[in-house]
């Protein structure tokens, strides 16, 4: 073989060389999903499907609190979720187990917790969606201790349940006009 | 005076001779960094070439899995299908549709949303996937906007830093609005952020190289840098639960129902029907193109 033909065959063999190592790393170093869709990795919306679920519904708690169930699906508080008062399922349960117990809100905390809907004072808060009190005027209206937290009176599930149940018993019950 | 100064000189000249002497082994050092560098150059590509399992390493729930685009569930947990015709089915990812709308007249800035959120994601501090902003405008047309904590406290107390003639006050609650014509999709220069076939617009931490350009090109500031993984993060409508058929946290925990998912497959899905339905629907920043699928009701002109 002269010189010539040796380099031609060098060049040759070097550019098939570098061509292969190319594709070899080109087809390593893009994900493998990478294009099924469009220009990411495809890959990456299974795996956000895939993330740990925090938030159960309010069903999953009713499976086992069925007598705080009944208690709560009849009240004006329905459509509140226990996971916003009492914390997340996933730190209660996990693999159909419980692991913890989750804090019950207690005292002031209860009153700071319903004011953050209740209060009046915020204007912003339709009529039509939710009942508003300025706690102080309420508690002096209702001639109570200024102390007096919500739930003394109302219970937190139910809130209308302790003073229907009273005024049924005192034969209060107003006549709705 | 003269020899000791010699002398003196002398020794310098030894001591620098066993400095030189000593860099010597200076050099086989820088060998062998060039040696450990280029052995962890070939080993971290070839971590590349094969990557790391990342499914099957404990990083999900092994309650639910997802195999073949089918979720399925393990059933001692207790979750009713909240959207039709997700679970247990092949999910064609070309034939989805979801719309979320917010209605601005039924939301109380409770926060509930934002808590819900944080708890779902683990949000750091001071960053926030949803809030809550509080506007007033007065009889002047001046428009005041707060938002203390993103609404994670709630809003406790009325804003008493304003002129008191306030005539109209709303919660307005802020989120990604997933739009058609993405900025942020655009401008990522990694591939790491993209608008799945199904309308979301969702991230690959993988990928995301924490250049923070999307949240420069988000006009609704939805975006933002975590501060412990550098890479970028938004709200997803929570993908994870609507592939499992469950609604977006912040809309599981809405207690007045002023956030509203639904699939627009779906004829009975309360969206549906109002996107069908006869009510003004708008998006926030229409004139800037993005097509948001996110809609507000009873949205008032000042709200951006």
């Amino acid at each position: 073989m002269s010189k010539h033909a040796l380099r031609i065959a060098f060049v040759v063999a070097s550019v098939v060389l570098m061509a292969g190592v190319g594709f070899v790393l080109k087809a390593q170093l893009i994900p493998k999903s990478f294009g099924l869709y469009g220009p990411y990795r495809a890959d990456a919306i299974d795996e956000e499907a895939q993330r740990v679920l925090k938030h159960g519904t309010n069903a999953s708690c009713f499976g086992c609190h069925q007598y705080e169930a009944t208690i709560h699906l009849k009240g004006n508080h329905k459509t509140i979720s226990c996971e916003f008062c009492h914390g997340t399922y996933s730190d209660h349960i996990k693999n159909g187990k419980k692991i913890a117990n989750l804090p019950v809100k207690k005292g002031t905390e209860i009153t700071t917790l319903c004011l953050r809907c209740h209060n009046t004072e915020i204007k912003a808060r339709s009529t039509m969606v939710i009942k508003t009190v300025g706690i102080q005027d309420h508690l002096k209206k209702q001639n109570v201790k200024l102390t007096h937290t919500c739930n003394q009176c109302h219970h937190v599930h139910a809130p209308l349940k302790y003073i229907n149940e009273a005024k049924k018993i005192t034969g209060l019950m107003e006549v709705k006009p | 005076m003269i020899i000791k100064d010699f002398k003196v000189n002398k020794s310098c000249v030894n001591e620098q001779l066993i400095l030189s002497d000593e860099k010597f082994p200076l050099d086989m050092d820088k060998r062998d960094f060039i040696k450990k560098v280029l052995k962890g150059a070939i080993a971290g590509s070839l971590f590349l070439v094969f990557p790391m399992d990342t499914t099957g390493g404990g990083n999900f729930d092994k309650n639910s899995t997802l195999k073949d685009g089918i979720s399925t569930f393990d059933p001692t947990i207790k979750l009713p299908e909240e959207i039709p015709e997700i679970r247990d089915r092949q999910y064609d990812i070309y034939k989805q549709n979801f719309a979320f709308i917010v209605d601005i007249t039924r939301c109380i800035g409770c926060g509930s949303c934002c808590v819900a959120d944080k708890r779902e994601y683990n949000v750091p501090d001071g960053n926030y996937r949803t809030w809550v902003e509080r506007y007033i405008k007065d009889f002047d047309d001046q428009v005041y906007v707060d938002c203390p904590n993103g609404g994670l406290d709630g809003y406790q107390k009325p804003r008493t830093d304003i002129p008191l003639n306030a005539r109209d006050t709303f919660f307005v609650p802020k989120l990604c609005n997933m739009c058609k014509e993405a900025p942020c999709v655009q401008v990522c220069p990694v591939g790491a952020t993209f608008i799945s076939p199904d309308g979301f617009i969702l991230m690959d931490s993988d990928r995301c190289v924490g250049c923070a350009y999307c949240i420069q090109a988000c006009p609704y500031s939805a975006r933002f840098l975590n501060p412990i993984t550098k890479t970028a993060e938004k709200c997803t409508w929570c993908y994870h639960r609507v592939r499992k058929g469950l609604l977006p946290a912040c809309v599981e925990v809405c207690p007045t129902g002023a956030r509203k998912f639904g699939s627009l497959n779906d004829e009975n899905s309360e969206v549906y029907k109002i996107l069908k339905g006869p009510g003004v629907l708008t998006v926030l920043k229409q004139s800037m193109g993005t097509l948001p699928a996110l809609y507000y009701m009873g949205q008032r002109l000042e709200v951006v």
